[in-house]
């Protein structure tokens, strides 16, 4: 499967040495991946919402509006 | 032949004795999917309870392995400082995230906690832990758009300790049709192998309204206009489930849960009045109204123990080197424990009755622990009395819950329904445990489990 060529503003290519792209290509046989750019779309996203998971969740507004609204629930206290 | 599909119903709550034995004739869309498939008890976990229970059937794995014992966790040893359990902590391999390694689209919505949305091969939108409308709750984040697009402000949860029951029941409607609104447009819309969703609003209704339904709740009120307050919310869930029925594709099998169930309450316990009467808990001063631990005076160089309320106690003892002020010494934690352990499980009830409590030490119950257990996990009596953590009540014993109106309890057998079109089952009955659920719906997606999932395809599918 070749990667089809696409001038839409909302993609860019990024260049992977042909090595690395050949193994992904047979990776997405085993997958219902439709390309090797879908599947590394897949765990590039994967990738960044872990970097995010460091951050704190909530505020601490929010914790106690939270935690409020467990009460509320009958979940704590 | 065409690709399988799932939609998995989650039905927050559901007990079997609602469900199969009190509502079936009454409910024909469920009555004909357990008619011709499997169904039967499942097992929750323990503590069954919402979180952790969908994740940890999402998952297979069991509640220590994934480090979650309810909504809220300790943070290191602090006597006040909390967590609140959310989707960053959930570390292991939902079905979804199986089915996207797989290229397989799923489409996920309010399975609890599943906020902050995590990216997945489809589309998840967040659960009742979301703060906020104004948050991310979506993934990808421009489905917001499209969702308030269609059902315009969406709803996650409704708050039900309240007087005020017209408005609930009608806020309760409002934000089911808001759902299932959504649900059928994605269904129509998205391309997908795997759709699950959880309508919490069913254990809302059964905790607003047991009382006005089952003639043995203490508090039982006979001719009430809102006698069949849960049953025609099981009524208009059928209806709903008619009309997904008729626009998802043939071929799609269908799996019915719930997280856990339900009964009615007999009362909360006050856990830390009890261990203040039994000289477990000091206080500098007990207060003169209802205030909640944190929030008192509390001598911890004269305290033992503490506890948390909600649907099951958790107790945790003071030891030094581990607790800020600890006054237990390490080599004598096991027999305080044990000791603690058995007064509590020979607590009787408020005419001095036998209660089935169970209480749990969390290293010697799960196969693997992670983050912070509390030392002691109690169920009172088979959870008929849920826990109350407050104090100030001058009493250990209460009628009614500690933080407003509130008419059940959880119960550990939930349920649940397999269907698969191509096969009839004919309404075979196999209980089956939580743990089971996900290997299960991989199966039925001809997709092998994971060796490292805890429970198993149920038999037959």
């Amino acid at each position: 499967m070749t990667e089809e060529k696409t001038k839409s503003k909302n993609f860019t290519s990024i260049l992977i040495p042909t090595s690395l792209y050949k193994k992904l290509e047979e990776k997405v046989k085993e997958t219902e991946f439709s390309s090797v750019s879908s599947l590394v779309t897949h765990i590039i996203r994967e990738y960044l919402a872990k970097l995010e998971e460091e951050k704190e969740v909530f505020s601490e507004e929010e914790e106690e509006e939270i935690k409020e609204r467990l009460r509320a629930l009958g979940y704590i206290d | 032949m065409s690709e399988p599909k799932v939609l998995v119903i989650g039905l927050d709550a559901a007990p079997p004795e609602l469900l199969f034995d009190a509502f079936l004739d009454e409910l024909p869309n469920i009555k004909s999917l357990v008619e011709n498939g499997i169904y039967g008890k499942m097992k929750s976990c323990v503590p069954p309870i919402t979180i952790p229970a969908w994740m940890v059937m999402s998952t297979s794995k069991n509640p220590g392995k994934l480090g979650i014992y309810g909504f809220r966790h300790r943070k290191n040893y602090s006597y006040t400082d909390i967590w609140i359990a959310n989707y960053q902590k959930i570390k292991e391999k939902t079905v979804w995230n199986i089915l996207s390694e797989k290229g397989k689209r799923s489409i996920v919505i309010g399975v609890p906690p599943t906020y902050p949305p995590k990216p997945l091969n489809g589309y998840l939108i967040s659960c009742f832990i979301t703060p906020t409308n104004a948050k991310q709750y979506t993934y990808p984040p421009e489905l917001k758009e499209e969702i308030e697009k269609v059902v315009g402000n969406y709803i996650f949860d409704i708050p039900f300790r309240t007087e005020e029951r017209d408005k609930l029941l009608k806020g309760l409607y409002e934000m089911t049709e808001k759902r299932f609104k959504l649900i059928k447009y994605l269904l129509k819309n998205k391309k997908w192998d795997f759709f699950m969703f959880v309508e919490i609003g069913l254990d809302r209704v059964q905790h607003a309204f047991w009382k006005f339904f089952d003639p043995e709740h203490h508090l039982y009120e006979p001719h009430s206009k809102y006698s069949d307050a849960i049953l025609n919310y099981y009524k208009c869930l059928d209806q709903q489930i008619e009309e997904l029925l008729k626009i998802i594709p043939k071929n799609t099998k269908i799996v019915v849960v719930s997280d856990h169930g339900a009964k009615r309450m007999k009362g909360a316990l006050c856990i830390n009045e009890w261990l203040i009467k039994e000289g477990y808990l000091t206080l500098k001063k007990y207060p003169e109204q209802k205030i909640r631990l944190e929030k008192a005076e509390v001598d911890w160089k004269k305290t033992i123990a503490w506890g948390w309320g909600g649907y099951y106690a958790r107790i945790f003892l003071n030891v030094e080197g581990r607790e800020p002020q600890g006054i237990i010494k390490p080599e004598e934690y096991e027999d305080v424990r044990d000791e603690l352990a058995e007064k509590i499980e020979n607590i009787r009830g408020p005419s001095g009755e036998k209660l089935e409590t169970k209480v749990i030490k969390p290293e010697e119950y799960y196969p693997e622990i992670n983050g912070e257990p509390p030392d002691l996990m109690v169920f009172f009596d088979d959870l008929y009395w849920r826990s109350a953590g407050t104090i100030g009540h001058n009493t250990v014993y209460l009628p009614e819950n500690d933080t407003g109106p509130d008419d059940a309890v959880h119960s550990q057998y939930g349920i649940h329904i397999i269907y698969d079109p191509n096969q009839n089952f004919g309404g075979k009955k196999i209980d089956i445990d939580i743990l089971d659920v996900a290997p299960t719906i991989l199966r039925l997606l001809e997709i092998e489990p994971p060796g490292d999932m805890e429970g198993k395809v149920v038999e037959g599918v």
